[in-house]
């Protein structure tokens, strides 16, 4: 696994670049300092030290780049990889099902939007920007037109640093947030925005990211779920939507595996197990029903009668929701 | 006179009668003679009375101390009559001028005259007189022998002037011929006073002003005066006072226009065939009614003005040709004043000093100011703020003496006088007039612009030169002479009489109502044509008048004075500014609190919290942070400009004085700038750290201090350039709107560069050439850009992020545009079509390519496209683009490679920075700090509509331009994309901060070079004289058309 080991080098490189790096900075500023000094008696070589001292560190960053071309013989791992995201159900299935439920809106379920400016790291703004999509295809379902735009700026922001914002259309986005009746526009953008940018991450070689954001999308979904209140109470359907996810979570499992070396992935490796330890609580029986045919415009379809029975009690989904308001509590801190 | 002091007269007359002899029948006739003079016919009788009583009196009291039977004798002058004689002189010390006293001496002198009957005792009493009043012995002696003797023979000082038929010999008295002259006239100058008088000792009938004069008595012979004979030239104050001036120690000047004519660069004509001569010790007046060119007259004679034709030589030295020869011995007055208002009279003075005279030490200076001030009259108030014309310190009357004083400092020998009466009232005209004609004694020679003159300023005179409308000369001579001249060509009554032969007026009206008279209707009303037209007084002039012009052995002009070098004067210049800079409370306070006020609302009114639940200011969060830079940049350009905007239309009056010092332009336009650049700087530094401490823009003082500074102190320049070229405050007002919105508009702030009109550059990979000229765009752009690229959050990663910018670019947007050309190409080829590719798709992939093949990674990545030559209509075929495509997939996977391991890079330095909770505390408090959300969207140009663009057959990067060094490194492409982190220069990357800073101080100095030759002024002038030419020509034009069709008619 030629990319993973790369990852590993990188951490390693990391930790032997980094007090290095702080000296050399802490040095620049005291030449800068220095610099304000001469350009007093002489502007010229004053800003011809600027312009070397810049070299300086120019040829640092240049220093990073590679002089010959990795083989790219990576895809096949992340083809997998690949298959495996798109497995697990967008926030577009979840919300929708969420409103037929008669469930509430709710302001305070989504991730403040100040929080963004909290996620300084990859790993977080990835895990966030699957945080906000869902929070953002949340209010859309339930027209909240106005506050949509905060969250739209911030998925476009955590998109902009993660350097994919070409799959945000912002002025597009913007100007159909603005009236009601575009919202499946919004929705359909942002849905294959995500789709098309989760192809591109791992298309680049950046498959933990894709992951980090399904990841986050997943969990936010989760917590949705877990949390709403809903008029008349009538849960039975979402918890029954929440039990399927059980097989959701083992796919998780394994994804988040295939980067355990990051001690990143660790921690939320760590944390899935703890949630997959109330999952299992769960119980899903499969019952088998014999295919029957129907015409529907003068086509035979065969129509699958066999289905899932899930199992899940009020307690469980309590436990689950607590675990999940945990994980997620642990994402957007 | 006063009653009192007449009675002090009558009194001191009566002292004087009664001694020894007593009083005599000549001597009450003299008195009461003088007293008609003075009186009305009752009052004289009254006061011929009160003399008798003293005579009488003084006899009663002497009768009765007598002692009868001693034979009279003669006796000294009494000790009572002594004191008496003191006690009233003392008193008429008190009253009279000098000048007055002078003439009360001569009196005494004519009393006794009167009789000839010259006892001690009457010697006495006029010499205790004389005594009193201070005036020297040589010259009362000179006084006496002038009025006792009889013949010129046994008067013999240098203060006297015979006028005779012959000259006598061994006599040291000036001496005039007169051929046919009985008798002679005598002429006694009183040095101290500058007073002449006269008295004739022939039968002829002599006209002193057209009076008769009696050969008993003695005469003021007063400025302007005229004496006439019955045979032969009459003979004018002037050639008598030229006579006693003729050896004075001045420089003796000969002032010669010969045939001076201007016409205006718009063909209008100023000034025709003006000629004149004159000598060093005269005043002449320069007449004429409005518009008649008086002014133009007095520049063209004073150097300010070249003629056209003809030429003005000064000791045979042409004034405009050999300027730097004879510039320093000419003195200017304007109209004007040429004061410094909030300077006090004294400072005024004391500067001029120092700009004329090199070689005086303070103390010397000091005595030459505290001189002058007392000559002037104006020592009591020299530490008087000078003030404004509207909030008036000094009178009207002390300013303009102080502005002569000025001129006064140097001593030129030629002094041009612009109307210095106007808006004075009649006693303060009369006071700077004789101000004036005081220096004629000194041997200046005075040009006067003079309009309605009072009689007696107007009899000052010693010429009068009037101009008609057009410029024509129409007359040059005597001032009284001229009134009777244009009485007789008007053919008046009493022609020959030149002034009132009662009061001695002479009403100057006369001569231009007589000028300008109307020809009058049917009905008696004025009609606007005139009867005599100046080209008719020109006929008349030529005829009678002929200008007597000698060539003559010409006096050496002093070399020109010694004024300071250039640093002196840097200096003077600089103290005499700052210093009334200083004194102007109201200016210093408003150009110190202007920059921070406008920082503090400017600043406070944009600082805001974004999260409305918070309570702390984030500066990243601060949108208004970009819009504030803005700000400064206009603030900048705004108060640079408003600061020196007038700064040289309010000196434009003394610098037009101080043209004739020959002083250094250039050292006044830099004490100007120094000055102007020192409030600059200090402004500067209130606003940025008012403005930057309130909004949190931290650690860059210094950046945003030099960038607000070096944009003042560009608009200092400006506003220097246009007050220098502009000649009215309003017009400068008007202006700064015209320099101000096209910066703000073309900054790049308000619009976006690529969305401006295409005309004029919009949408272009570089910057339009329309905004590179503006100063504030160089500014605004380094102020972005350091902002962006050199705080101390962005500073850590800049380099960094630049790599991942261009990597990230070349990856996703690049290479991808590239590689649809070529497969478009191949579906082409695929369908069956004519032309798979266009000339232009094909000349774009090469010109790319090529760019890729050179690109500064090209030598990490070793990825060439070698066939790049088989780009072209002929060889390029479906092997060709594979191999392209093949090429583009391997530069994507470098490129893709690289930016991850940079954006990798990158992360996990921030992970690492933020690894633990105070860590990341740390980060985030750097991170909200320094960087600002809105400015760096803006630095990355986030909200463009494309990434890239087709420009011609070229692709143009428009995403993250901050992150883009300039492509194009030929040697001289100064010009880059806006907010370019880095500039080209010489094929080397400079950084854009100092590079703009650089430009910005290169706009200065061009500014400056402007400045110092006028060009803006010289332009304008330009533009006037084209359009005035073309107007004169269209007019012309349109005559023409209409002769011929008048013509046309006709036939």
């Amino acid at each position: 696994m030629p990319l993973k080991l790369k990852g590993l080098n990188f951490v390693r490189k990391k930790h032997k670049i980094q007090p290095q790096l702080t000296d050399t900075n802490a040095q620049n500023f005291r030449t800068m300092k220095k610099e304000r000094l001469l350009i007093l008696s002489i502007a010229m070589f004053f800003s011809y030290a600027i312009t070397s001292c810049q070299q300086g560190q120019r040829q640092e960053a240049t220093d990073l780049l590679s002089d010959s071309l990795v083989a790219s013989d990576v895809r096949l791992d992340d083809r997998m990889v690949g298959e495996m995201i798109s497995s697990i159900p967008n926030p577009v299935e979840m919300s929708s099902l969420l409103q037929k439920s008669g469930v509430v809106y709710s302001q305070e379920l989504l991730n403040p939007v100040n929080n963004v400016n909290n996620y300084n790291t990859n790993f977080k703004r990835a895990l966030n920007l699957g945080v906000y999509g869902t929070d953002l295809v949340y209010m859309n379902i339930y027209d909240r037109t106005v506050a949509t735009l905060r969250y739209l700026s911030n998925v476009r922001d955590l998109a902009s640093d993660l350097r994919v914002e070409q799959f945000f259309d912002y002025e597009t986005l913007n100007r159909l947030s603005e009236s009601a009746r575009s919202i499946d526009s919004v929705l359909f953008i942002t849905n294959s925005g995500f789709d098309r940018m989760s192809r591109y991450l791992i298309d680049q070689g950046r498959s933990n990211i894709a992951v980090l954001i399904s990841y986050g999308t997943w969990i936010e979904s989760l917590y949705i779920a877990t949390n709403v209140q809903t008029v008349p109470p009538n849960r039975d359907l979402i918890n029954i939507r929440i039990g399927e996810q059980k097989k959701v979570l083992d796919n998780m499992l394994l994804l988040l595996h295939t980067y355990r070396r990051d001690p990143n992935f660790v921690g939320l490796i760590e944390d899935l197990m703890e949630l997959k330890a109330e999952f299992d609580k769960v119980t899903i029986s499969y019952v088998y029903a014999e295919p029957t045919m129907k015409e529907i415009d003068g086509m035979i379809v065969v129509v699958d009668n066999s289905r899932s029975e899930v199992n899940i009690s009020e307690e469980i989904v309590q436990a689950i929701a607590d675990k999940v308001s945990y994980i997620r509590g642990k994402i957007i801190g | 006179m006063s009653e009192e002091i007449l009675k002090a007269l009558m009194q001191l007359f009566a002292i004087i009668a009664k001694q020894d002899v007593g009083l005599s029948e000549n001597e009450r006739a003299f008195v009461h003679n003088f007293l008609r003079l003075q009186l009305n016919e009752s009052s004289v009788k009254e006061y011929l009375a009160l003399f008798d009583s003293f005579i009488d009196s003084e006899k009663d009291k002497e009768k009765k101390d007598e002692n009868p039977d001693k034979p009279q004798k003669p006796r000294l002058t009494s000790v009572k009559d002594s004191v008496k004689t003191l006690g009233i002189a003392k008193k008429i010390n008190k009253t009279l001028t000098q000048k007055q006293k002078v003439v009360v001496l001569v009196r005494l002198f004519e009393l006794v005259n009167s009789d000839k009957n010259f006892t001690p005792q009457r010697m006495a009493i006029i010499d205790t007189a004389a005594d009193v009043f201070n005036i020297s012995k040589e010259e009362y002696n000179a006084i006496s022998s002038f009025v006792v003797n009889e013949t010129p023979d046994e008067i013999n000082f240098a203060d006297t002037l015979i006028i005779n038929a012959r000259e006598i010999e061994d006599n040291k008295s000036h001496f005039i011929q007169s051929q046919q002259l009985d008798g002679s006239i005598i002429i006694l100058r009183v040095n101290s006073v500058d007073l002449y008088f006269l008295k004739y000792t022939g039968k002829s009938e002599i006209l002193l002003n057209g009076l008769p004069i009696n050969s008993q008595r003695i005469y003021l012979f007063a400025n302007g005066s005229v004496i006439k004979q019955p045979k032969g030239k009459p003979i004018f104050f002037t050639d008598v006072a030229a006579k006693f001036l003729s050896d004075s120690s001045a420089i003796h000047v000969v002032f010669q226009a010969d045939n001076v004519g201007l016409t205006f660069p718009n063909g209008h004509v100023g000034l025709r065939d003006i000629n004149l001569q004159e000598y060093s010790g005269k005043m002449v007046a320069i007449m004429g009614g409005s518009g008649a060119g008086k002014t133009t007259l007095l520049n063209v004679l004073s150097g300010i003005d070249a003629p056209s034709q003809g030429n003005v030589n000064i000791n045979g030295i042409n004034l405009h040709q050999k300027t730097e020869l004879v510039k320093g011995i000419i003195g200017y007055i304007p109209q004007d004043d040429l004061l410094i208002e909030e300077l006090t009279v004294y400072e005024n003075l004391y500067y001029s000093t120092k700009l004329v005279y090199r070689d005086l030490n303070e103390q010397e200076i000091d005595e030459k100011v505290n001189k002058v001030l007392t000559s002037l009259g104006l020592f009591y108030i020299k530490d008087l703020k000078v003030g404004s014309p509207l909030n008036k310190k000094i009178s009207g009357g002390q300013r303009k003496r102080l502005n002569i004083g000025l001129e006064l400092i140097r001593e030129p020998a030629v002094l041009f006088v612009d109307e210095p009466t106007s808006g004075l009232s009649s006693r303060d005209s009369e006071n700077v007039m004789e101000l004036l004609r005081e220096l004629t004694v000194r041997g200046k020679l005075i040009f006067v612009v003079i309009h309605q003159p009072s009689s007696e300023i107007y009899k000052m005179f010693d010429n009068v030169i009037i101009l008609d409308e057009g410029g024509h000369q129409i007359y040059y001579g005597n001032p009284v002479e001229a009134v009777i001249y244009f009485k007789t060509i008007d053919n008046q009554i009493n022609s020959d009489v030149g002034e009132c032969p009662r009061c001695g007026n002479v009403n100057p009206e006369t001569i231009f109502s007589i000028i300008e008279s109307r020809i009058v209707d049917e009905y008696g009303r004025s009609t606007g044509t005139r009867k005599v037209l100046p080209r008719e007084w020109v006929g008349h002039y030529r005829e009678k008048i002929v200008v007597d012009k000698k060539s003559e052995q010409y006096d050496k002009l002093p070399n020109a004075f010694l004024k300071p070098n250039w640093f002196k004067q840097l200096k003077i210049f600089f103290q005499r500014d700052l210093f009334s800079k200083l004194a102007n409370t109201q200016y210093m306070v408003l150009n110190m609190l202007e920059a921070p006020i406008l920082a503090f609302l400017l600043a406070y009114v944009i600082r805001y919290i974004d999260d409305p639940t918070s309570n702390i200011y984030i500066f990243r969060d601060n949108e208004n942070i970009m819009p504030y830079l803005f700000m400064c940049t206009i603030v900048a350009l705004f108060v640079g400009l408003i600061v020196s905007a007038e700064e040289i239309y309010k000196d434009r009056k003394i610098l037009k004085r101080e043209s004739f010092l020959n002083l250094s332009r250039s050292s006044y336009l830099c004490s100007k700038i120094s000055i102007l650049f020192m409030i600059s700087a200090i402004q500067a530094v209130l606003f940025v750290w008012v403005g930057n401490s309130i909004l949190g823009v931290k650690g860059m003082y210094f950046e945003y201090w030099l960038i607000f500074f070096s944009l003042a102190a560009l608009a200092n320049v400006l506003g220097l350039n246009i007050s220098s070229a502009f000649n009215s405050a309003v017009t400068i007002y008007i202006l700064i709107p015209f320099l101000i919105i096209p910066q703000m508009v073309l900054t790049g702030a308000m619009f976006s560069f690529d969305k401006i009109n295409r005309s004029i550059g919009g949408g272009r990979e570089k910057v339009p050439i329309i905004a590179e000229v503006m100063p504030s765009r160089w500014a605004f752009e380094a102020l972005i850009v350091n902002q962006f690229v050199n705080n101390e959050y962005e500073k850590q990663f800049y380099e960094l992020r630049k790599l991942e910018s261009v990597f990230n670019y070349k990856n996703v947007y690049y290479i991808q545009e590239l590689r649809r050309y070529v497969e478009n190409y191949k579906s082409r080829v695929l369908a069956g079509h004519e032309e798979p590719i266009s000339t232009d798709n094909l000349e774009l992939l090469y010109n790319e390519l090529r760019k890729e093949n050179h690109s500064e990674y090209a030598k990490f990545h070793n990825i060439i496209f070698e066939d790049i030559d088989k780009i072209n209509t002929e060889d390029f075929t479906m092997a060709v683009a594979d191999d392209i495509l093949r090429y583009l997939v391997r530069l994507q996977d470098y490129y893709r490679e690289n930016f991850n391991r940079i954006h990798d890079n990158i992360d996990n330095r921030v992970t690492q920075m933020v690894s633990t909770p105070e860590k990341r505390e740390q980060y985030q408090q750097v991170y909200n700090d320094y960087f600002n959300d809105y400015l760096s969207k803006f630095a990355k140009n986030v909200m463009a509509p494309l990434p890239l663009v087709r420009l011609g057959n070229n692709l143009v990067q428009k995403l993250d331009p901050i992150y883009l060094d300039p492509q194009d490194r030929r040697t001289f492409s100064f010009r880059t994309h806006f907010l370019a982190p880095n500039k080209n220069v010489l094929g080397n990357l400079f950084p854009t901060f100092y590079f703009n800073v650089m430009v910005i101080w290169f706009f200065t100095v061009m500014a400056y070079i402007a400045l110092y030759y006028n060009a803006l002024s010289k332009m304008l002038t330009f533009l006037e004289n084209t359009s005035g030419k073309l107007k004169n020509k269209f007019s012309e034009n349109a005559f023409k058309i209409k002769g011929i069709k008048l013509r046309k008619k006709k036939t």
